[in-house]
């Protein structure tokens, strides 16, 4: 059964594709009828976001809810780990994506970055764990 | 695999070799000439390879709520399946010539009609992935 972390994960990355996807078809009208010119200041944030919030945050939920679970308990790793990613990662988007719009706000972008590099490092770590085979086992 | 994991899936493959192709392409500035191709072949990676990718295994392998209720759940795949590829169709017919065509009403309707349908896509695709997000608890109080 999909685990909570995962159906966070998931809902959290559908909710990024739908805002990345009505950025995109804002810029991609803009091209063509002159909406409003900030729209292009939008470009930076539709990449991140379609890119670490659609199809990585989706990636890393389905990964940590299909992998090979551990024999012993708890079966995904430590419970708080897969909590830590979700918030970790999702935290550092939002501050990523916050310094796209405004370009001064640099140390936001490192913070951002910051965030979501420990999210991945602890999502690596517990899927380094689960890339096994049990055909020993039997 | 279900019918429109198939089509899902073979229309992301089409997506991606086109992609890479254009992506070849565009270092051959001889031959593109003033075509647009940079958002075309991130498009078609993006959208047309991966996303496609993306909803064609999880319409499949993602578990269902409604066992019963099927019909209603191929109408809507069905329907971003067409939607998506209708609107992609449209963007990628019509925006390489944005820079050099400006005041072409049928580009500009083109260009406006394919983010409508795209977007409808993805809305249509929420709808059908987001109930099937469930724990254990939860589909166990859904079937009693």
């Amino acid at each position: 059964m999909m685990p909570s972390q995962s159906i966070w994960m998931i809902r959290s990355s559908l909710i990024y594709l739908l805002v990345s996807v009505s950025v995109g078809c804002l810029i991609l009208m803009q091209k063509a009828v002159d909406l409003h010119p900030f729209i292009w200041a939008l470009l930076p944030a539709h990449y991140e976001m379609a890119i670490w919030g659609w199809v990585v945050q989706l990636a890393m939920g389905t990964a940590y809810w299909m992998f090979p679970r551990r024999l012993d308990e708890p079966k995904r790793g430590p419970l708080w780990a897969g909590w830590s990613i979700f918030i970790l990662f999702n935290t550092g988007l939002v501050f990523l994506i916050i310094s796209t719009l405004f370009r001064s706000l640099i140390y936001t972008a490192i913070f951002g970055r910051t965030l979501i590099l420990i999210a991945i490092l602890i999502f690596a770590i517990l899927m380094w764990q689960r890339i096994v085979t049990y055909r020993k086992h039997h | 695999m279900p019918t429109t994991t198939r089509w899902f899936i073979r229309s992301a493959v089409i997506y991606f070799v086109l992609g890479i192709t254009l992506a070849f392409l565009a270092e051959f500035p001889s031959i593109t000439g003033e075509l647009s191709l940079l958002p075309i072949y991130w498009h078609m990676l993006v959208m047309g390879w991966i996303t496609q990718l993306i909803i064609g295994v999880s319409v499949w392998m993602f578990p269902r709520k409604h066992r019963d209720k099927k019909a209603r759940e191929s109408f809507l795949v069905w329907s971003a399946f067409w939607t998506l590829n209708i609107g992609l169709i449209l963007r990628f017919l019509s925006e390489p010539f944005i820079p050099a065509i400006t005041d072409n009403q049928v580009i500009k309707i083109s260009i406006v009609l394919s983010a409508i349908l795209q977007w409808i896509a993805v809305l249509f695709y929420t709808i059908e992935i987001w109930p099937r997000l469930q724990n254990r608890k939860k589909r166990r109080s859904a079937k009693a």
